[in-house]
């Protein structure tokens, strides 16, 4: 039994043109122990998506319309907000982008770490609860950590916070991390420091992970299964092994050929994908990527490629997969 | 963070000296004075005394020429402007700030009479302002765009768009002229020192009322909006996000997180209140015949009597710069993040 479900999930925003469906009918499993990477451009829908299964949207202008969040034998879309508490930071936890920001700046970071901890043991005794704070800060690899509680998130530099973020994160235990965008604000020594450390974190607790990036490097380095959205739904699935070997969907190629590489010519020119993301007004009625598809033809302008199964645990939405295959 | 208080303690000196020299010169430039008032008045009973008195030559005046520059030398005004200066200056840093021309009397017992009347005043309208503008921000951040919401900003905008003196008339002419329901003017009733402890109370509270709503009408708009807000700011901050993402109902990340940083730009303005609390309002008080500060300051600076002008202006230009320091302690009390002249930089 997976222990994420996430089945035809929609979320749209209210904006000055009305109603914007911003996720459409996104489905994918997460396995206990599972990594599984979310990855596409900016604006694609990947932290809508987590925040939707997190119940997290800002009010009241983002809302979940459609589809179901199952967590093992529990659907979370149904909870009342008291029983969905219970879950997050407990059950399913979350690390945010901006560590800077997603720290309250006027308060110690002990505080904020054992607030964390102490939301769902309230049972804990106060000399408990620091001696949690303290092994958190341990286990994060965050050295002196009674000085380092003691101090005020500007004091401690960007990826120390991170570490404190997960920390804070793994205070109850969870289940399930959702980590969206947790490297991208960090220099690139750091940011491998911190993946290290969720490798190492996810063996030690078995905890399952769902990454949210944009840098398929950071899916290569840490996940077992990839989701690829584009503009709001899934373009292909499948696991990271294939995906890399294999791509399908013609978005997935051009982003893997986007990678500049070690071994090509230097000083050629980079490859991109031509165009624009269309804006969340201007979505067109069938497949998405149409408009900056090289193997584009009128049905992928009319209708909307279903999801496709390529090979076991491989889908692809693509009219023109096979074609596209045996070109 | 010591050394930048100790600092700003030692530059109140010379901004002290700053505004006296320069209040001290206008006193001195203006047409009119003392003297001036006495020759009128000396003038007008010497009219009273009888119209065929024949005044000195062409000038109107009832004194001799000896006599004026005797009363010049009285008050300092045969000095040049430097030295009368020095010696005003010496003297109230002896704690002396001279002696009213109006009342002929030291100027410090004159202005210690009005203490008590406007530290009341002040203080209720420091504890209104903030017991109603905090709460009611944050009712109405939480409940921004709701019925609620847009009616307190019509109600507190209004108050706002009118001066405090129309409302003090409104409501002096409305609850205290027509109905009766409150007494037209005064701190206490004139029987006040005969009324039993309950009594006084009640009586200090009945006084009190009208001239509060119009002193604090005005003063919710600015305070209520900057912490309706801030406190907005600070809810769709990332870290609100966090704590609810930790597992915190969303009241509770209200007051354990948003509430803290909202008060930063509340904290600012604190301190700058104490001299509030003694300069009042001279219309308010001047309508509702309160013996306090703002009247008398409006009242000395009409009178031309310029020891007590001076004596006003070195308790608020002092309590005025007290203030500011006050403001930058609650500010770093508030947020850990400021830290004061140790050269350290925080993001």
């Amino acid at each position: 039994m997976p222990l994420l479900s996430v089945c035809d999930l929609s979320a749209a925003f209210d904006t000055e043109d009305g109603e914007v469906t911003v996720v459409d009918r996104v489905s994918f499993e997460i396995d206990p122990g599972e990594t599984l990477g979310l990855v596409g451009e900016s604006g694609c829908g990947k932290s809508v998506t987590a925040l939707s299964i997190m119940g997290l949207l800002p009010k009241p202008a983002g809302r979940v319309v459609g589809g179901t969040v199952g967590f093992r034998d529990e659907s979370l879309n149904d909870l009342p907000a008291e029983r969905l508490r219970a879950f997050r930071g407990n059950r399913i936890a979350m690390i945010f982008q901006e560590p800077m920001t997603a720290l309250n700046p006027v308060q110690r970071v002990g505080r904020q770490l054992a607030e964390a901890y102490a939301l769902h043991a309230p049972s804990a005794g106060a000399a408990a609860v620091r001696s949690r704070v303290l092994e958190l800060l341990e286990q994060v690899g965050i050295p002196a950590p009674d000085r380092r509680m003691a101090e005020y998130p500007h004091q401690l530099s960007g990826g120390m916070r991170q570490r404190v973020m997960i920390a804070m994160a793994l205070a109850s235990r969870p289940d399930l991390l959702i980590a969206d965008e947790p490297t991208t604000a960090l220099d690139v020594t750091i940011q491998a420091q911190i993946l290290e450390l969720l490798r190492d974190l996810q063996t030690e607790t078995g905890m399952a992970i769902l990454f949210i990036t944009h840098d398929l490097g950071v899916i290569a380095e840490l996940c077992s299964r990839v989701v690829v959205m584009y503009a709001g739904r899934i373009a292909e699935q499948a696991t990271a092994r294939a995906l890399f070997a294999a791509p399908r969907h013609p978005y997935t190629k051009g982003l893997l050929a986007s990678i500049p590489r070690l071994e090509g010519e230097p000083k050629t020119v980079l490859t991109t994908i031509p165009g624009t993301v269309p804006g969340v007004g201007e979505l067109p009625a069938g497949c998405r990527f149409a408009n900056r598809c090289p193997h584009g033809v009128d049905v992928c302008r009319e209708r909307a490629p279903p999801l496709e199964g390529v090979a076991v645990g491989h889908d692809v939405a693509c009219h023109r997969w096979r074609v596209v295959e045996a070109a | 963070m010591t050394s930048y208080f100790i600092r700003r303690f030692m530059l109140i000196v010379p901004t002290f000296i700053g505004v006296t020299i320069l209040v001290f010169a206008v006193t001195r430039l203006v047409p009119g004075g003392p003297i001036e008032r006495m020759l009128q008045e000396a003038a007008m009973a010497g009219a009273d005394v009888g119209a065929a008195t024949t005044s000195f030559g062409g000038g109107a005046s009832a004194l001799s020429d000896e006599q004026i520059d005797e009363l010049k030398a009285y008050y300092g005004f045969d000095k040049p402007v430097v030295l009368g200066y020095l010696e005003w200056l010496s003297k109230v840093v002896q704690l002396d700030l001279g002696t009213s021309t109006r009342y002929s009397e030291p100027v410090w017992d004159t202005i210690k009479d009005r203490f008590p009347i406007s530290i009341f005043y002040g203080i209720t309208t420091l504890i209104l302002t903030y017991g109603v503008c905090i709460p009611l921000g944050i009712v109405k951040a939480i409940r921004h765009k709701t019925t609620f919401d847009n009616l307190t900003s019509a109600v507190v905008f209004f108050g706002y768009a009118i001066p405090g003196y129309v409302v003090a008339i409104a409501l002096l002419t409305a609850f205290a002229g027509n109905l009766g329901w409150f007494p037209l003017s005064g701190f206490v009733s004139d029987d006040f020192d005969d009324l039993g402890t309950l009594e006084k109370i009640w009586d200090v509270t009945h006084h009190a009322v009208l001239p509060l709503m119009a002193y604090t009408a005005g003063s919710f708009a600015v305070t209520t909006m900057l912490m309706k807000n801030s406190l907005m700011d600070n809810l769709a901050a990332e870290y609100v996000r966090t704590a609810i993402a930790k597992g915190m109902a969303f009241r509770q990340a209200v007051f354990m997180h948003a509430f803290r940083n909202s008060l930063i730009p509340i904290a600012t303005s604190f301190g700058s209140n104490i001299t509030l609390i003694l300069t009042g309002s001279f219309l308010i008080e001047q309508i509702f015949n309160i013996d306090g500060f703002g009247l008398l300051g409006w009242e000395s600076l009409v009178e031309r009597d310029y020891p007590v002008v001076m004596g006003i202006l070195v308790i608020s230009s002092l309590l005025f710069m007290i203030g500011n320091i006050l403001s930058d302690i609650c500010v770093a009390l508030v947020d850990p993040r400021v830290k004061f002249g140790s050269g350290e930089t925080s993001q």
